[in-house]
């Protein structure tokens, strides 16, 4: 019993906040997506703040600076930290121009406290915008496209 | 020994569950479903050199991803977003603060369906050693500094040169100009 007590205890040790994870090597397939919008549902359901309904959002978004997500096809998102040699995650070129695109990218998960971040070492191919939602939900927020009428 | 067991768990998990880091919190509501507000103690960290050891000195200079590694629980929190409603993030507003610890108040968002989980809104940030609070809201001013060929009327984001440069052969959608055009005349 002593034996199992200390397992569980060790067991607890592990599981608590702090033990930064190991990278894995992973490939993955998603949508590139403005993590704020996704989580704080700001702007609508997470339906809807994806794909082209929500293209020019996440270009806002992007080069404002917001963490930008992998949204892969199991619904999971992954922090992208870095793409390549461009570590400029906050802002950058490289990720803004991959706004609402649906990519394969290969690289280093690192898992820590609740979160999935990815080190992208390499963008095996760029599928554009494969999720068309516009029709479904329009142009989230509405204010993206300026009026032409106003 | 089973009350042994039961009392060797609680004395592990009471610490965790009494974490309250909102007492204290004098942030404001943006009225978000998954938030709750936070105020705590953090180190500002580089998240690629936290993963990857790459550690440049200035934290990468506002344009990497920044977190905040908690004082009291050791938890990496994501600092995704500062105070300005504006589509702006928080790595411009920390960076100064690169390793240093300081104190930050704000609004966590917490929603397991969606995943959301230590993923943070910074409205303050005291500075190390104390003072006042300093309001997280210096984005736009940076971003203006960066882009002075951009000045003008409107918010930064109908002004930002890249912004505008894919807008331009992209369209808004994305989907090219011939599917924006289509678009417009049936929705506006």
């Amino acid at each position: 019993m002593r034996h199992l007590t200390l397992s569980l205890l060790a067991g607890l040790a592990m599981a608590g906040p702090g033990l930064a994870a190991e990278g894995t090597r992973i490939q993955v397939t998603g949508e590139i997506i403005d993590t704020w919008c996704y989580y704080s549902g700001v702007m609508g359901s997470p339906d809807a703040v994806v794909g082209s309904a929500h293209h020019t959002c996440a270009l806002w978004c992007s080069a404002g600076g917001i963490p930008v997500g992998l949204l892969a096809e199991d619904g999971t998102v992954y922090m992208v930290l870095k793409v390549g040699d461009d570590a400029q995650a906050a802002g950058g070129d490289t990720l803004l121009r991959l706004a609402a695109h649906t990519v394969e990218a290969d690289g280093m998960l690192y898992e820590r406290d609740g979160l999935r971040y990815i080190v992208v070492s390499d963008v095996v191919s760029d599928l554009d915008i494969t999720n068309q939602n516009h029709d479904d939900y329009g142009n989230v927020p509405p204010f993206s496209i300026p009026d032409p009428n106003k | 020994m089973l009350r042994h067991l039961t009392a060797a768990f609680a004395l592990c998990a009471a610490p965790l569950a009494a974490q309250d880091f909102s007492e204290g919190s004098e942030a404001r509501s943006w009225n978000l479903y998954a938030e709750v507000p936070a105020t705590f103690e953090a180190r500002v960290v580089d998240l690629v050199c936290e993963f990857t050891g790459d550690c440049p000195a200035d934290c990468g200079a506002g344009k990497r991803q920044l977190g905040l590694l908690r004082t009291a629980d050791d938890v990496l929190v994501l600092a995704m977003k500062n105070s300005q409603p504006a589509f702006t993030g928080a790595a411009v507003e920390l960076q100064p603060y690169c390793n240093e610890v300081i104190t930050v108040d704000g609004l966590m968002l917490d929603d397991p369906d969606l995943g959301a989980r230590n993923v943070y809104l910074v409205q303050t940030i005291v500075p190390p050693g104390g003072g006042d609070k300093i309001k997280a809201n210096t984005w736009t001013k940076d971003w203006a500094a960066e882009h002075p060929e951009a000045a003008g009327k409107g918010p930064w984001f109908r002004r930002d040169p890249t912004i505008k440069e894919i807008i331009a052969t992209e369209g808004y959608l994305g989907l090219g100009l011939e599917t924006d055009e289509a678009f417009i005349a049936d929705n506006f």
